[in-house]
């Protein structure tokens, strides 16, 4: 028999260098414990200045969420089953779809984070990049949401907008016409990355997380290192309950998810 | 006993069939007339107007005007909330227009390039009738690209030129490819409406006065007809023909291939190129027709130039395109079918019971079974009205299967949390813009450009000869070259 | 002694091919002598040398500019800002192809559009030789000969068929 141990670097297969790669950061998302409280969807939009886009948008399918909580029913009435809820976001993919359509270069790779990047002032709205996210996380602003008239209060004829208060100075606010999705914190991992450069030090396993990991009651979201080991987010991603989501796709997702049974 | 009609070779059996028998003596070629009197004929369609044109084309400017300009200055103002595209469609009819107008332009090209080297003679009188479609048609494609964008007043970020973001687009993305053939497409089809219109030009720069002289003194450049302008424009128009035949493949193939691309279900096929290619081709031979009929009924003279024996051939082609597109179409689906993939099943379910059942199922009741139930007939191919109403209810399928591909599908993905229908918004209003526009412009070239390539027609008509064999007048050709 | 430019209009084809034999046999050369007519009629038609045109040339130019051009764009740019997409490699080939392939088609279609310009001296707004009836598909013979001549061609062209023979000055087309 003929040995076909290939190395995938060398046939420059599609994604094998990314798989190979240092530094990934990666999510684990426990199923099992996930409560559905969308507390994680409310922290993202705090860090990240996510704008409400009001009910009529919202119900049409207009939602900014960056990360979701997905629920299904199993089953015909009344033999109804809940299925275990499903917090969707961003899966940072080693070899992302969205990456490669863009014609402005707005979703590119990050070789320093190995994260997928949505740059905000290169994108011209062809929105291809989320029509080629087989996980639909990309979101999209349909308008100029944080500043319509609606969240404003109106001063002697000057909107004042009491929401801008709590906008987090470190993240952009996006405009109308581009897309946005999950950074997993960009801003957080560079300041806990600056914060280790200038110790002169490697950034330690939970010394920091993402907003939504942080706002989780019951723990269900662990952020880390993936390459490190002994971190708690890599010991995880290894568990028999793991399973990551399109995996047939090739996508190289960064997050894995527990589920048992 | 009696003579009976009805038995073959009798009188009257020989008098019905008779009718239906085209006698080579009536199309257009063996039918000459002077070239001074076509020069006047043609001169004479371009200044009759009559109120109604006038009425038609304010009705066309305001709706150009305020469906057009209007709703999308409103649309890039407000942002793309004010159309119906949404999560999971985020492709919606602005990409069915698009697809829709670069279908249309590929008849003019197909008419105008495969059918000249084709050399096939009936192309003569509409070629150029067929190219304006081309032009015009894609200007509203690119028209709709734009308004498709979230940040258009950035649009240019596109173009592979130097910038001082330092930023060079990306060649992987197939929008780069599509941006870079549509202008190629654009550039080249336009140069080719223009080459063979300069002699024509010259014609009506020797006939007119006033505005007009100076209009067609400056774009006839000073063509004269000199051995070595005719030698040189027919190289070109040579070079043309054959260069923008498979530049005209690679348009449409590419613009499959934004949604090929995708590793979508319904959308990651291989043999989207073709299938979209014939697709470009049903629409746009439909519109062709629609076009000649009108062209004929409104325009003066135009019964001479164009003949039951152009809608003929023209109902021939579409029937073939038919044939071809139902091999296609039912090439991609059963392989889609039977592939079994779990999302394409749910697809395509969906598909046939869904709300957009009704879509579906028209689609392939226009594109397929109403053109294969009627342009087999002779007398439907050669009944304008009827030729023109087939035409339209091809476009109208054609469109619905645009609109099938692009948003429809895109409803169903492989997250079914976020499975939900499109319904359009402003873009109903930007898509009766856009079709005001193409009227609009093509209804006021028709009256500063002549529609009919008078020299090629004369040239044709110069190379045809009757030859008697026997009792019977057969049609010979001969070559120019 | 100088030259005159006489034109002969005629109606057809056969005698206006004739007339060009003829006047070659009177010693007026092919430099000498020009056809103008409303239809390409081939240079064997009129028994006249074949005519040089460089579109074809300036088309391949083009097409090889072209060629260069979408190499450039798919295989120089993005050595120029290092942007890694979708785990593909930095410079993949099958996109390249494409690129190529309009870059080539476009260039060459543009430069045969640019082609006829060159070579046909378009646009050109200078008072020409000609006459209306060109265009109603007339073949109009220009030669050159001597002044004192003009009377000789005049009569032999009237017996040519010519429908008109003139002594013809530029004028605003």
């Amino acid at each position: 028999m003929s040995n076909l141990n290939i190395d995938l670097n060398r046939v420059g297969a599609k994604g094998a260098l990314a798989e190979e790669a240092d530094g990934k950061w990666g999510m684990v998302i426990d199923q099992d414990v996930c409560t559905g409280c969308q507390a994680c969807v409310a922290a993202c939009a705090m860090e990240n200045n996510i704008p409400f886009v009001m009910e009529e948008d919202a119900a049409y399918g207009r939602t900014l969420h960056w990360i979701r909580i997905e629920r299904f029913w199993e089953g015909e009435y009344p033999e109804v089953r809940t299925t275990p809820y499903q917090p969707m976001l961003c899966q940072q993919c080693g070899s992302a779809p969205c990456e490669p359509v863009c014609p402005v270069f707005a979703s590119v790779h990050s070789q320093a984070q190995e994260l997928n990047l949505q740059v905000y002032n290169r994108c011209i709205g062809t929105r291809y990049c989320a029509n080629n996210c087989p996980y639909q996380v990309r979101t999209f602003n349909w308008r100029d949401y944080a500043i319509e008239p609606f969240h404003a209060n109106d001063f002697d004829g000057q909107l004042v907008f009491p929401l801008h208060n709590q906008f987090n100075p470190d993240v952009t606010v996006r405009r109308r016409g581009i897309m946005e999705k999950c950074t997993f914190c960009i801003q957080r991992i560079h300041k806990a990355e600056d914060k280790a450069k200038s110790e002169g030090r490697a950034v330690e396993d939970g010394e920091f997380t993402t907003a939504c990991a942080q706002a989780c009651p019951t723990n269900a979201i662990t952020f880390g290192l993936l390459d490190d080991s002994e971190s708690l987010v890599s010991q995880l991603a290894n568990h028999k309950h793991g399973y990551r989501h399109l995996e047939e796709m090739n996508t190289l997702p960064r997050i894995t998810y527990l589920q048992e049974g | 006993m009696a003579v009976t009609s009805g038995y073959l070779g009798s009188e009257k059996a020989n008098a019905e069939h008779h009718e239906e028998e085209h006698d080579p003596r009536e199309s257009l070629m063996y039918d000459p007339r002077p070239r001074g009197e076509m020069n006047a004929m043609v001169m004479e369609s371009m200044h009759t107007t009559s109120w109604k044109f006038w009425v038609v084309l304010g009705v066309l400017a305001f709706l150009v005007a305020t469906c057009f300009f209007y709703a999308w200055g409103y649309m890039i103002a407000e942002g793309l909330g004010v159309a119906g595209v949404n999560r999971p469609a985020y492709w919606g009819v602005f990409l069915v227009n698009t697809v829709f107008w670069i279908g249309i332009s590929h008849a003019g090209t197909f008419i105008s390039a495969i059918l000249r080297v084709m050399k096939a003679e009936f192309r003569r009188p509409f070629t150029r009738a067929a190219e304006l479609m081309t032009t015009f048609g894609l200007i509203q494609a690119g028209a709709s690209i734009f308004m498709h964008l979230g940040r258009v007043w950035l649009a240019y970020w596109m173009f592979p030129i130097p910038n001082e973001r330092q930023l060079w687009p990306n060649f992987h993305s197939p929008l780069m490819w599509d941006l870079l053939a549509i202008t190629t497409y654009v550039l080249g089809s336009t140069m080719y409406l223009f080459l063979p219109l300069i002699p024509d030009l010259a014609m009506a720069r020797d006939r007119s006065t006033g505005w007009r002289k100076t209009f067609y003194r400056i774009l006839a450049l000073g063509f004269r007809g000199t051995e070595g302008e005719w030698r040189h424009l027919t190289t070109a128009m040579n070079i043309f023909a054959f260069a923008i035949i498979p530049v005209m493949f690679s348009v449409h193939t590419i613009v499959s291939w934004d949604f090929a691309m995708a590793s979508r279900p319904g959308w990651s096929s291989t043999v989207f190129g073709p299938y979209f290619v014939l697709g470009a081709l049903h629409s746009g031979m439909g519109a062709v027709a629609i076009v000649l009929v009108i062209m004929r009924a409104t325009m003066k003279h135009m019964d001479y130039f164009i003949r039951k024996e152009h809608f003929d051939a023209l109902g021939k082609l579409m029937m073939i395109v038919s044939f071809t597109y139902a091999y296609f179409f039912f090439n991609d689906y059963i392989v889609q079918w039977y592939g079994g993939d779990k999302w394409t099943d749910t697809l395509l379910h969906w598909l046939e019971e869904g709300p957009m059942a009704w879509m579906f199922y028209q689609m392939i009741a226009f594109n397929i079974v109403i053109p294969f139930l009627t342009l087999w007939n002779k007398r439907v191919r050669t009944t304008p009205w009827l030729l023109a109403l087939i035409g339209g209810l091809i476009n109208v399928g054609m469109y619905w299967e645009r609109y099938i591909i692009v948003p429809v599908m895109l409803s169903i993905n492989r997250m079914p949390f976020t499975w939900r229908l499109y319904e359009p918004g402003i873009e109903i209003y930007l898509t009766i813009g856009t079709f005001a526009m193409f009227l609009l412009f093509y209804m006021i070239a028709s009256r500063l450009i002549p529609l009919i390539p008078v020299w090629e027609v004369q040239e044709g008509q110069m190379v045809h000869s009757l030859r008697k064999v026997g009792k019977a007048h057969v049609p010979t050709v001969s070559e120019f070259e | 002694m100088s030259d005159t430019t006489l034109m002969a209009l005629f109606e057809d084809i056969d005698p206006a091919s004739e007339a060009i034999d003829k006047l070659h046999e009177m010693g007026v050369t092919d430099d000498r002598l020009n056809v103008i007519s409303g239809v390409p009629f081939t240079h064997k038609m009129l028994g006249r040398p074949h005519p040089w045109t460089n579109v074809a040339r300036i088309a391949l130019g083009g097409a090889a500019a072209g060629f260069l051009v979408g190499i450039f764009l798919n295989f120089g740019t993005p050595h120029l800002y290092d942007v890694r997409v979708g785990g593909q490699v930095l410079t993949p080939i099958p996109p390249g192809l494409i690129i190529i392939f309009e870059m080539t088609f476009l260039f060459a279609l543009l430069s045969t559009f640019l082609g006829v310009f060159l070579d046909s001296f378009f646009p050109n707004y200078r008072p020409m030789e000609y006459v209306p009836e060109i265009s109603d598909g007339k073949i109009g013979i220009f030669f050159k000969v001597p002044q004192d001549e003009q009377q000789k061609f005049t009569e032999i062209m009237n017996q040519m068929g010519a429908e008109s023979v003139q002594p013809n000055e530029a004028r605003q087309l």
